[in-house]
């Protein structure tokens, strides 16, 4: 390379550099911004694998009435949720389980958007149609290990967990075990459709999903008499049930604001809420 | 190195060389110095290509061992490697990996005793019994085998095996049981080539030699073949076991991860590999680094198999 070409190629170097930390800084002035007040063309979702069948509904709904507005939405699991938008980093954190105590003080505000109940499936060859709480509760927690022991067939209990990041899992031991500890020789699956194959082909098993991933593969068991049905998850009879949640960081605002109404709206909750398997808020008191 | 090689090559050896040599022997003289220097950067191509490899190790286990350390420091070594409690999100969080530790090895052994014979057998047949016409085909279906990702192997064993298994056994179809067959079958390609290379580098005259004394084909592979390959074919099993004690995700979908040490073959069970998987989306603080500390172990795990290898490799250079 010849001495005058490479100045003039130093010099396109040093413009390009430049260039480049010209649209870096502006970039950087721009995160700035979408950090302080909203941005009004992109909003971040972000949280629970439960919740984001609705999320990816809502979001294609919204930016089809809304051209220019794009919605991102991440299934990341309740937790990494909850730290995205506390952090910042998103402005909707999605979470199928309450705040933790710890997490109460981050100045986050909730908005339930949706019940879901959690079903306790059996095969379908299972004749056992109904278990108390408590059996439930001692089926998982490793008490009761043959189906004989609360009315079927005799038979060896198979348990199905879920691992300990779902949000679904973390539900259920809280509303059914009341916080003690699962039996550890059960198998932990990760994922509610997995869950569901299994308990689906073997005849003893047991285990846990959304009421809305029930299908006709599975039998979804009545809890104390009580079906897992729409009216009796509503009216709150049937026990093991929870909200799904949107969480923003302070009241909501700006393009948070509007999602959150349009996912709040008939449009969305007896659509896409539905269609997920879930129950809407159905305009309840909170 | 280089800047200290170059001047010196390209002026005073040159004739040097050129002296010691015969006529008719191509000399560094007549090499030009482009010549020369495409060689020595191409010496040092290789020594860099050397150089990543080894770096990659040292980095991996440095970075392994400094975030994982401290865990062996707040626990005990002794805690972590003999507890039998994997309690990592509990209140009183407990960090004993030896439940692990056991189904990893229970799971390895198994998969090994199942599928090594097969693999040896499959050796035999390649290099011994089978036609030309016949190895063509049976050889890159082998060959084939080790190319499917471990994923689709776990695939398999979970839609596809697991359900025979449970409708065998009652229960939900995850175990040692099932995963021993996945591992069986991972493994078999990388067994059966090695033995494969060990039988065929045995002197075509040996088996002549063995023949010639009457010996049937039997005979012949069964007390002549084999224990000359024998050291070749250690290796391979150990390196097959290198590849099921670290098999990842086809163990994670037909185990079941319970992390406790299972009452039978039908029972979840989690390993030290599957830990990782199934604990890191979510791990934090402790639980974190003793998971880095997991990584530990399994390095060391696979070090002593390396060690092995070339212990074995040594005495049967002896042997010869």
């Amino acid at each position: 390379m010849s001495p005058l070409r490479a100045r003039a190629a130093a010099r396109t170097a040093l413009t390009l550099t430049l260039l480049g930390a010209l649209m870096l800084s502006a970039l950087a002035l721009a995160g700035c911004r979408r950090g302080g007040e909203a941005s009004t063309t992109q909003l971040r979702v972000q949280g629970s694998t439960t919740i984001q069948p609705i999320a990816e509904m809502a979001k294609e709904m919204y930016e089809e009435a809304h051209p220019g507005v794009t919605v991102l939405v991440a299934g990341v699991g309740s937790s990494a949720g909850i730290e995205s938008v506390a952090s910042g980093s998103s402005e909707i954190g999605t979470s199928s389980r309450d705040l933790k105590p710890a997490e109460a003080g981050l100045g986050l505000v909730d908005t339930p958007i949706a019940h879901d109940a959690i079903a306790v499936i059996v095969n379908p060859a299972n004749p056992v149609s109904g278990l108390s709480k408590a059996q439930v509760a001692a089926i998982f927690e490793g008490r009761i290990k043959n189906w004989d022991e609360v009315g079927g067939p005799d038979l060896e209990i198979g348990i199905v967990n879920r691992d300990e990041a779902s949000g679904t899992r973390e539900a259920f031991s809280k509303i059914v075990l009341g916080g003690k500890p699962f039996d550890p020789t059960a198998a932990v699956l990760p994922g509610t459709g997995q869950v569901r194959f299994v308990v689906a082909q073997a005849r003893g098993a047991i285990g846990y999903i959304s009421v809305g991933f029930v299908d006709k593969t599975v039998k979804a068991l009545s809890v104390d008499g009580v079906e897992p049905t729409e009216a009796n998850i509503t009216n709150k009879t049937y026990p093991i049930s929870r909200l799904l949640h949107f969480l923003t960081k302070g009241e909501p605002e700006g393009l948070a604001k509007e999602f959150l109404a349009f996912v709040l709206s008939p449009a969305v909750q007896e659509t896409v809420v539905r269609e997920a398997g879930f129950l809407p808020m159905g305009g309840e008191p909170k | 190195m280089t800047l200290r090689d170059e001047p010196a090559a390209s002026t005073a050896p040159r004739a040097d060389v050129a002296d010691s040599r015969g006529p008719d022997a191509p000399t560094l003289s007549t090499i030009s110095r482009s010549t020369y220097l495409k060689e020595a950067a191409l010496k040092n191509l290789f020594l860099v290509c050397a150089f990543v490899a080894v770096a990659a190790v040292l980095l991996i286990f440095m970075f392994v061992g400094y975030r994982g350390w401290p865990i062996f420091a707040k626990t005990g070594l002794a805690a972590f490697l003999g507890g039998l409690q994997w309690q990592p999100t509990a209140e009183q969080p407990q960090f004993g990996i030896l439940a692990l530790i056991i189904n990893s090895l229970i799971a390895t052994l198994g998969g090994l005793a199942l599928g090594a014979p097969l693999a040896v057998g499959t050796a035999v047949f390649l290099s011994e019994v089978a036609t030309p016409r016949v190895r063509e085909w049976v050889r890159p279906a082998v060959e084939l085998l080790a190319g499917i990702p471990s994923v689709v192997y776990g695939l398999f064993g979970l839609l596809a095996l697991r359900p025979i298994i449970a409708q065998a056994s009652g229960g939900l179809g995850f175990g040692f049981a099932t995963a021993w067959i996945v591992l069986a079958v991972m493994i078999l390609p990388t067994i059966a080539a090695i033995s494969e290379d060990a039988l065929r580098s045995i002197p075509s005259g040996i088996r002549e030699a063995s023949y010639a004394m009457g010996a049937t084909k039997w005979q012949t592979i069964w007390r002549v073949l084999l224990p000359a390959a024998k050291i070749g074919i250690i290796d391979a099993i150990i390196l097959g076991m290198g590849r099921a004690i670290g098999e990842t995700m086809a163990v994670v979908m037909v185990a079941g991860n319970a992390k406790v040490i299972p009452d039978g073959i039908f029972k979840p069970f989690l390993t030290l590999t599957t830990v990782i998987v199934i604990d890191m989306p979510y791990a934090s603080g402790d639980h974190r680094t003793a998971l880095f500390g997991v990584a530990i172990v399994l390095f060391l795990i696979s070090m002593a198999f390396v060690a092995a290898i070339r212990v074995i490799s040594r005495l049967g250079g002896e042997q010869s």
